[in-house]
């Protein structure tokens, strides 16, 4: 942070009071020199790469490209460069402190909402958490609903793209989540089975359902209006099921509804899905699973194992990650990190790892022209990291979100850890609320 | 519900009557002698490890680890260095040692040697896996019948059988603490264990190891007891509650020190509460207290004077690095997490920079773990701590880091002089590590409990796995 980015940003504070991440409008061109780009076009890494960025998009990668003149260089120094991170499941923008029911956003438990339920409404430019999750290189994630009042539906996800307060949601209603096992085995009554009757038939209703001027549904629909109508895109395979899933039983229930119903289906989860690879990768079956569940957390991952990801991605099971529940949003981007480190740790190949956190999401939620790679025209959402950034003790030296880096000097996190940084020896001074 | 049996009331309270009558050390006399001639008498020794170990090392030789980084945990590193383990204990560290020939050598070079891992906070086994619905009912983890518990012990909850243990060694861990949960004011007392599979608890206890009592602060309590219109409802009622139960244990402990120097036909009723209060203030059980706020960790500190007990440890310690001089001046510890924040109030304010920040100001910090998950990777904890660290200034090398998982929990435990370190007369707690220890693509190749091997990552005979994970889909997974 050099004293010019300060000055700069001091402007840019006096103009926008908002608090985390400060972005500030720029047309300014940067070009990153002396990178190890990772691509993701290749497992290879470009030595001595430049990447030029202009207009928020890049404009040119190559190895030893002489910068434009005029633009911002940024010397990597041989450091490693990649894609902004994309987590492919948090609940970023809709909490702020889990336990603190006013700061929640993510679920429902009472009204009538069940598949209508949908996040887009709820998202927080201003939660703490976003500021933390780009300091640690996450750019984009997919934040989903945690549950709603109609079993066994938790609502529609968003798609994200951190950096900026006024485009926070970058496109609404990318997936419709749907949980299964324990949980909505309890919701339904009391079986699992009962859950999965209720989704084949609200699929069943929600294909049969016609909006029609003064005629109701038919009187023995169980779905709602609002709800009926949400699930339109999903039986019009326009928008994929987002099947939250475990066990083994569960997780061959959701294949046979694919097959049954051709839907575009998501597994999230999958604790033993490994068990179920084969059938997954023939049917070109994405998981989502998070790779630091290796034990028997509940009756439903009893077959959860470390190697878990190395084993779907050998199977041929395109994979991508999002870590359990405590580090899911609050260390969005460093949980994630560890998760891709430890299934390397256990087998994954290295690029994978990397693959995962970025192509893979976007190749899964339909991004893959625009973000997840490092190509001419693509999206210039880019991270310059101090090490490996699949090692949980790398840092994200540099945070290219549209071609300008985010400036994180007054995020909260940071502004904790300056204003009680051990004083030099000897100082005294007024007590720490005067210091900021 | 627990606390509406009454079978189980009737146990306690019949237990609670008849000890006088049992031959305790206090209850051997009731004669007629007049007070102060009784030399028999002594102070009842309130710690007494009623339930005691009977934990033997695993079958065991002698070793010698050749080739290694060593970091020692007494805060050295020692590059192509040997370590030899003889009869359970560390008998060298050093370049070129030699050993007799019957001795197993371990060729480490290339990688790292570090002392067992120490949990100081783990309820693996009182809150065992898998976790179930019944788990929201009640678990073994919490007696939150009252806020306080002090009477209770943690070694009475314990499934031996938890997959979590199994999966703890394989990262490292060789001694764990295990704690009543937070709920209570006062939780019961902790139990200190050897990470080694037995079929009883009483085969883990580490022997001699000193009790602990788990007393909670702010928010957990409060909304244990609160949120259904119970005291404590707020945290001044919290603190009133912590104060009256101290008056009591030092009436109690008055009344037994009166008793012992000869006053008095009569010994005081035994209680099994005030006996694990009466031994915090003499320094036999060592107080571990779970807080997070700063100024809810002064509140503590001042009522340790002002009942006149140690504090040996501040857990979780949020906000610990907005008093660090505290932790500094009353010689507490803090075991803390890298990176938890932000799922409730209280852990707000926690950030990353914590660890180092105490460690900068000169106190005993240790990582710990609340978790059967993060229990496995203590050492991928330690290093992000040290990252965040570094990046603020503080720039820690590995042979200090490593002080937050062996010495200093250990210091913590009152096991310093026993284990924590590599040197000579140690413990034989030993994990040799594939790599950087601090790195995520590092496994425990081999871990060493009192010089016996109890893992080996490269031999499936040397995994040890509980009866519950027999026959069931994860079966044949190395953790």
């Amino acid at each position: 942070m050099n004293a010019r980015c300060v000055r700069r940003l001091a402007a840019a504070l006096a103009l926008s009071l908002a608090a985390g991440s400060v972005f500030a409008e720029s047309s300014t061109v940067v070009a990153i020199v002396h990178a190890k780009l990772y691509t993701l076009e290749t497992a290879q890494p470009v030595d001595d790469a430049t990447i030029v960025l202009r207009d928020g998009r890049v404009q040119a990668v190559g190895a030893g490209l002489a910068p434009p003149v005029g633009a911002r260089v940024l010397d990597a120094g041989g450091r490693i460069v990649t894609p902004g991170l994309m987590s492919a499941g948090s609940q970023l923008g809709l909490l702020e402190v889990s336990s603190l029911p006013d700061t929640r956003d993510h679920s429902v438990s009472g009204g009538v909402l069940g598949a209508a339920f949908d996040v887009q409404r709820a998202l927080n430019p201003n939660s703490t958490l976003l500021a933390r999750a780009l300091d640690d290189g996450l750019t984009r994630t997919i934040s989903h609903p945690d549950g709603s009042a109609v079993v066994p539906f938790m609502g529609q996800a968003a798609l994200l793209r951190l950096g900026d307060p006024a485009s926070l949601l970058e496109r609404p209603q990318v997936a419709m989540f749907v949980r299964a096992g324990t949980p909505a085995a309890t919701a339904a009554g009391g079986s699992r089975s009962a859950s999965w009757i209720l989704l084949r038939n609200a699929l069943a209703e929600a294909a049969r359902y016609r909006p029609a001027r003064d005629a109701g549904a038919p009187r023995d629909q169980l779905l709602g209006r609002l709800d009926a109508e949400a699930l339109k895109p999903v039986v019009a395979g326009r928008m994929p099921l987002a099947i939250v899933a475990d066990r083994e039983s569960d997780i061959r229930q959701a294949i046979a509804l694919h097959d049954d119903t051709r839907l575009p289906l998501i597994l999230y989860g999958g604790a033993e899905a490994w068990r179920v690879a084969r059938e997954l990768a023939s049917r070109r079956i994405p998981v989502v699973l998070d790779p630091t569940l290796n034990m028997p957390a509940s009756f439903d991952t009893l077959g959860a194992r470390a190697d878990s990801a190395a084993l779907l991605h050998a199977a041929g099971v395109p994979i991508a990650l999002s870590v359990s529940a405590f580090h899911r949003s609050f260390n969005a981007g460093s949980g994630l990190r560890e998760g891709a480190g430890l299934a390397v740790a256990n087998g994954l190949p290295w690029f994978e790892g990397l693959r995962a956190m970025t192509s893979a999401p976007a190749d899964i939620f339909g991004l893959a022209d625009r973000y997840g790679r490092v190509r001419p025209g693509f999206d210039a959402d880019l991270v310059v990291w101090d090490g490996d950034p699949l090692e949980p003790s790398t840092q994200a030296l540099h945070v290219f979100v549209r071609g300008v880096e985010v400036d994180l000097t007054y995020a909260r996190h940071r502004a904790l850890a300056r204003r009680y940084a051990p004083p030099p020896p000897g100082a005294t001074s007024l007590p720490p609320a005067y210091r900021h | 519900m627990p606390h509406d049996s009454p079978r189980l009331f009737l146990m306690l309270a019949s237990l609670t009557l008849l000890l006088p009558f049992l031959g305790g050390p206090a209850a051997a006399r009731d004669d007629d002698r007049p007070s102060g001639q009784d030399t028999a008498r002594e102070l009842r020794n309130f710690a007494a490890q009623a339930y005691p170990s009977t934990y033997r090392p695993l079958p065991r030789r002698d070793a010698l680890i050749t080739g290694a980084t060593v970091l020692d945990g007494a805060g050295h590193r020692l590059e192509r260095a040997d370590v030899l383990l003889r009869d359970g204990k560390v008998v060298a560290v050093g370049q070129g040692l030699s050993a007799p020939a019957d001795v197993v050598r371990v060729d480490a070079t290339g990688r790292w040697v570090t002392p067992g891992i120490v949990d100081p906070h783990s309820h693996l086994g009182n809150f065992p896996t898998p976790y179930t619905g019944e788990d929201l009912l009640h678990t073994d983890v919490n007696e939150d019948s009252d806020p306080n518990t002090a009477q209770v012990w943690a070694q009475h909850s314990i499934n031996v059988q938890d997959p979590g243990f199994a999966r703890a060694l394989a990262g490292g861990v060789t001694t764990l603490q295990i704690m009543p949960g937070s709920t209570n004011l006062f939780g019961g007392r902790t139990i200190v264990l050897r990470n080694v599979p037995a079929n009883t608890v009483q085969g883990m206890i580490l022997p001699g190891a000193p009790f602990g009592l788990k007393m909670a602060c702010g928010e957990n309590v409060v909304h244990a007891y609160g949120d259904s219109g119970r005291f404590p409802v707020s945290r001044m009622g919290a603190v009133s509650g912590q104060r009256g139960a101290w008056l009591k244990a030092s009436r109690y402990l008055d009344e037994w020190r009166r008793y012992a120097a000869g006053e008095g036909r009569h010994p005081p009723e035994p209680d099994l509460q005030l006996d694990t209060l009466a031994g915090v203030l003499t320094g036999d059980i060592r107080l571990h207290a779970h807080c997070y706020r700063g100024d809810d960790i002064a509140q503590l500190v001042d009522m340790s004077h002002e009942f006149g007990f140690h504090i040996a440890a501040i857990h979780h310690a949020a906000e610990g690095y907005k008093v660090p001089e505290l932790f500094v001046r009353e010689g507490m510890c803090a075991a803390v997490w890298p990176d938890w924040w932000g799922y409730k109030r209280e852990a707000y304010d926690a950030i990353r920079e914590n660890a180092a920040y105490l460690e900068a100001a000169g106190a005993c910090v240790a990582m710990h773990s609340d978790s059967s998950v993060s229990g496995q990777r203590l050492n991928l904890e330690a290093a992000k701590a040290a990252a965040a660290g570094r990046r603020a200034g503080v720039d820690l090398p590995p042979e200090r880091v490593i002080q937050w998982l062996t010495r200093n929990p250990a210091r913590m435990l009152g096991l310093e002089a026993r284990l924590g370190t590599l040197e000579p007369g140690k413990a034989a707690d030993v994990v040799v590590w594939s790599g950087d220890p601090f790195s995520v693509y590092s496994h425990a190749d081999l871990v060493y409990v009192d010089g016996a091997l109890a893992f080996d990552r490269s031999d499936p005979a040397r995994q040890p796995k509980s009866d519950f994970e027999l026959g069931q889909p994860s079966q044949g997974a190395v953790p």
